[in-house]
């Protein structure tokens, strides 16, 4: 008879052959009889499961709102997502991902993931009941049937969603309530819609240069981005083009990663881009370094500009207005204007201003003004949607027959491709996300009565947290669908567990660079996450079985056939791909479109380049990118609230490896700035402003400038912080043209601080 | 294991499991039986204890003391680790598997103590070896290595409560019992 010992058991449980030579006891008789489980279950599987080492590999893409829209792989072991890489075939991903994709292992399987359907008894009071799917959902349906009761339509229904999962499929969301009928919906971005408009007004389009061909450059210059934080797998380009000659110039009012990686860093003062790009504009014009042959070829009204910069505009002006010296602009300028090519990358940051889409312009003006437009290596670059022609077959659905909604003028958001109805009807009512605040709290006829929160945080990442918090107060129902407990699902009625990327089918493209990815179901969901479409059809079945016909959405899905049922011919010609399973073998690089405006053919009302916008005046702002002065100040310093380098928006600052090196939030403050409110480096200190105030600790340093102070926008595990109650909601210049709502004036913020 | 103790395993087995506040009632007031604490238990606010027992063990807030081995057997805690696998395999070897296979970790502390008493009964009643090797290699090995740190976890929290301490307390001795049994730990 063998004698089994410990080393043999663990033998077993590591290798197959060791284990099946253990298990022949189970063919002895009364084994079944044997086992008074109550949940366990007699295995039906054969012993041995044969992987020793060996991993299957899914397609996955990151979701996240960022640049890089990695496309992974993932390595999967017995069920379990081991460990995950940068897709290799994917040039720009190029095998490798960021601090934030290697973590994703850690957020797939940390231990606080929200698991299942609960409900609060008393929002913000942690009392919690789990509850089952069916609950949820019959709670929900008969909260709608109630508002649609009342009001006879669902205006009194809002939904706010925004970027938190790009993943085409989750477009579904928007999909559930146009099947539930004529909403309200949340619509703008306040990410960047002032540079969108201010894109549109110049050229007819947002639309960049594929970042691969950024090796082709000879002078880059990074305008308020930070893409060594932000967009890691773009400065492998930057550095190659580097190698074969090219200078660096970073702009920001931060001494960023970025800033300390380039050849020249100009500590620019905060909001005066314009009057820079328009004293460089200024000198190329008397150095005569002109791009006469293009201009002239390809635009109009750049006698109207030239005008301008000469009456109005010098090199000291653009000096002292920005806070770089006369003659490094005129360097930089007649560097960048003999360069060829030259491009400049615009960060999103620069253009939450209220003076951001005129910033915007002036730099285009810039690009143009010197040929740079239309060139590989060169342009003025923001982002694209050159590659998201989908079918949005899960955003389209219809109302339920005699749904009646909006009378009125509405919105649509930049990432909205459905196509408006012909003639006069009913459509869902549009409200302001980046003053969701106010609006929530405003809306009449119907009020707002229940919200619906997906792909989103408000409470941490939308403006003015006070009169947020008196706008959730206003609901009479809050549904948060989401991986974590933030402070959004702290407010919340009912939370709802959603998928992560590994637990779903669904398709992404990026807004930057040219790659299509697939991203396939490599794992079963967790406890009982399902995704948002898999919500929308069990949500449309209990609805239908509460008052039939009361929501189209279909109720039996596939989520892999309806991945499929996103691509057309369009999509596969532009990737060159026969199917949408050839993504399987890994993503595809768009094979057009990767040079903005090439052809010279712009998509404005004159079909060229514009210096001179008659669109951008009806729309009141000025034809021409004058300068526009920034927000005047409303306290003693300047504050900023970026991105962090260790999370996105509010996802991936609680897990443990981010928690490892950035455990809590601060407040970065120039020590001359500290030193006359006699704050010492760890102190902790009270910042305040006319919206709120934060408590917090100080981190004394020279990157940002002596008279603004800087804290990341981010959402901690079990910590109160919350940038946005020192943020309110005024709007940017532009954005009203193509996302739907302005943007808003996130870096127009000012506070004053003392140690608390 | 004698049937008291196989009805405190049940018991404690049905209350880590439990969905509701009226899930931990029957198995609580059983647990209480006759000792001191039967007349504060008697007084529960059901939903009080459920309140608490989400907050230390199901969220949606981050757990207090997540009821899962590979939460502290991990060198960085997570879930679907490789330590849970390896208690996988363990029910494998017994002939069993968790019917929620990759949706609930298998080294849950309900699925555990659950698995316990089927290896334990098994040990118990068939007249092979590896059973009993099984049940004492689980024991020894897995259960002690990481209930007394999610005990001490759990009273630690913040989100305390009767009810769940005297889950606790029977835990606890129920772990000591079968550890003190003259049959030791397997060589």
């Amino acid at each position: 008879m063998t004698l089994w010992k410990k080393n043999d058991i663990e033998t077993a449980m590591e290798c197959p052959m060791t284990r099946r030579r253990f298990m022949k006891w189970l063919a002895a008789a009364g084994v079944a009889a044997a086992m008074p489980c109550g949940f366990l279950v007699p295995n039906e599987t054969k012993a041995g499961i044969v992987y020793e080492g060996g991993y299957e590999t899914f397609r996955n893409a990151c979701p996240r709102n960022c640049y890089d829209t990695c496309s992974m792989v993932t390595y999967v072991k017995d069920g379990v997502a081991q460990f995950v890489e940068g897709a290799p075939e994917s040039t720009f991903t190029n095998g490798g991902l960021c601090v934030k994709g290697n973590a994703y292992i850690r957020k797939q399987y940390s231990p606080d993931r929200i698991k299942y359907p609960m409900a609060q008894q008393g929002r913000g009071s942690g009392n919690w009941k789990r509850i089952s799917w069916d609950e949820a959902l019959t709670r929900i349906s008969e909260k709608f049937i109630e508002i649609n009761e009342k009001d006879e339509s669902m205006l009194g229904l809002a939904l706010t969603k925004y970027s938190g999962n790009f993943g085409i499929t989750n477009y579904g969301v928007e999909g559930m309530f146009s099947s539930l009928g004529y909403t309200t919906r949340m619509v703008g971005t306040p990410c960047w819609p002032a540079g969108i408009d201010a894109q549109n007004y110049d050229m007819g389009n947002m639309w960049c240069n594929d970042p691969e061909d950024m090796v082709d450059a000879r002078y880059i210059i990074l305008w308020g981005v930070n893409p060594a934080w932000c967009s890691v797998h773009t400065m492998k380009y930057i550095y190659e083009a580097r190698q074969r000659g090219a200078k660096v110039v970073c702009i920001d009012p931060v001494l960023t990663q970025t800033a300390a990686k380039a050849d020249e860093y100009w500590q620019i003062n905060t909001s005066e881009d314009g009057a820079l790009a328009l004293g460089m504009a200024r000198h190329i014009l008397d150095r005569g370094l002109v791009d006469q042959d293009w201009v002239a070829a390809n635009s109009v009204g750049f006698g109207e500009f030239a005008d301008y910069l000469k009456q109005e505009v010098t090199l000291e002006w653009a000096a002292e207005k920005s806070g770089v010296p006369a003659r490094r602009i005129a360097r930089v300028a007649e560097e960048f204007a003999t360069a060829d090519p030259a491009t400049i990358w615009i960060g999103y940051g620069m253009q939450r201003h209220v003076n951001g889409g005129a910033s915007v312009r002036a730099i285009d003006a810039l690009v143009a003004m010197t040929g740079n437009v239309g060139k590989a290596g060169g342009g003025a670059r923001y982002g694209h949607l050159m590659t998201w022609g989908f079918n949005y077959h899960a955003m389209i659905q219809q109302p339920p027959k005699g749904a009646k909604g909006f009378l009125g003028p509405t919105a649509k958001g930049e990432f909205d491709f459905t196509k408006d109805a012909e003639g006069p009807a009913y459509t869902n009512r549009t409200l302001n996300i980046n003053k969701t605040a106010r609006e929530l709290l405003n809306a009449t006829d119907p009020p707002v009565r229940a919200l619906w929160v997906s792909c989103k945080n408000p409470l941490s990442q939308d403006f003015d947290r006070n009169q947020l918090e008196k706008a959730f107060k206003k609901m009479e129902l809050v549904v948060v669908v989401d991986q974590f407990f933030n402070q959004t699902v702290e407010q919340a009625d009912i939370v709802l567990p959603v998928t992560t990327l590994f637990e779903e089918w669904t398709v992404n493209v990026g807004y930057w660079h040219y790659w299509l990815s697939i991203n396939e179901q490599a794992v079963k969901p967790l406890h009982e996450a399902k995704s948002n479409i898999e919500i929308a059809a069990a949500l449309s079945k209990k609805m239908n079985e509460l008052k039939p016909g009361s929501c189209t959405f279909p109720t039996d899905i596939d989520t892999k056939e309806w991945v499929a049922k996103e691509f057309n011919k369009g999509v596969y010609d532009l990737f060159g791909i026969n199917s949408w399973e050839d993504l399987k073998n890994g993503p595809k690089k768009a094979k057009a479109n990767r040079l903005a405006w090439a052809d010279g053919k712009f998509g404005t009302p004159s079909g060229k380049y514009e210096f001179r916008s008659d669109l951008c005046a009806e729309h009141g702002f000025n034809a021409l990118p004058k300068y526009v002065e920034g927000r005047k100040p409303y306290d003693k310093l300047r504050l900023l609230t970026p991105h962090t380098q260790f999370g996105l928006h509010s996802q991936f600052i609680n897990l443990d490896w981010m928690e490892d090196f950035n455990p809590r939030p601060y407040v970065y403050i120039h020590p001359e700035t500290a030193r006359v409110r006699n704050i010492a480096d760890g102190d902790r200190v009270l910042v305040k402003n006319k919206t709120g105030e934060v408590t917090i600790t100080a981190s004394l340093t020279d990157n940002v400038p002596v008279d603004a102070i800087l804290m990341y926008e981010a959402w901690f595990k079990n910590n109160p912080y919350n940038c946005q109650n020192l943020v309110d909601d005024t709007s940017a210049d532009m954005g009203g043209y193509k996302a739907g709502a302005p943007g808003v004036a996130i870096h127009d913020q000012f506070a004053d601080l003392v140690k608390a | 294991m004698d049937p008291a103790e196989k009805t405190t395993l049940t018991l404690l087995r049905d209350f880590f499991l439990a969905r509701s506040g009226q899930d931990l009632a029957p198995a609580c007031m059983v647990l209480a039986g006759d000792s001191p604490a039967a007349a504060r238990i008697g007084r529960t606010d059901w939903d009080e204890a459920e309140f608490a027992f989400n907050r230390l063990f199901v969220g949606p807030m981050a757990l207090q003391a997540p009821p899962y081995a590979s939460a502290y057997l991990e060198t960085e805690p997570r879930l679907m680790g490789e330590s849970t696998l390896k208690i996988r395999r363990i029910y494998e070897m017994a002939g069993l598997s968790s019917p929620l296979q990759g949706r609930l970790p298998d080294d849950h502390i309900g699925v555990e103590l659950d698995a316990a008493l089927g290896l334990s009964n098994m040990a118990q009643t068939l007249d092979a070896e590896e059973p009993r090797v099984l049940w004492r290699y689980f024991l020894h090995e897995h259960l002690s290595a990481w209930l007394p740190q999610f005990i001490d976890r759990a009273r630690r929290a913040e989100a305390g409560h009767p009810a769940v301490d005297l889950a606790l307390d029977h835990l606890e001795t129920w772990l000591n019992r079968q550890q003190s049994k003259e049959e030791g730990k397997i060589q």
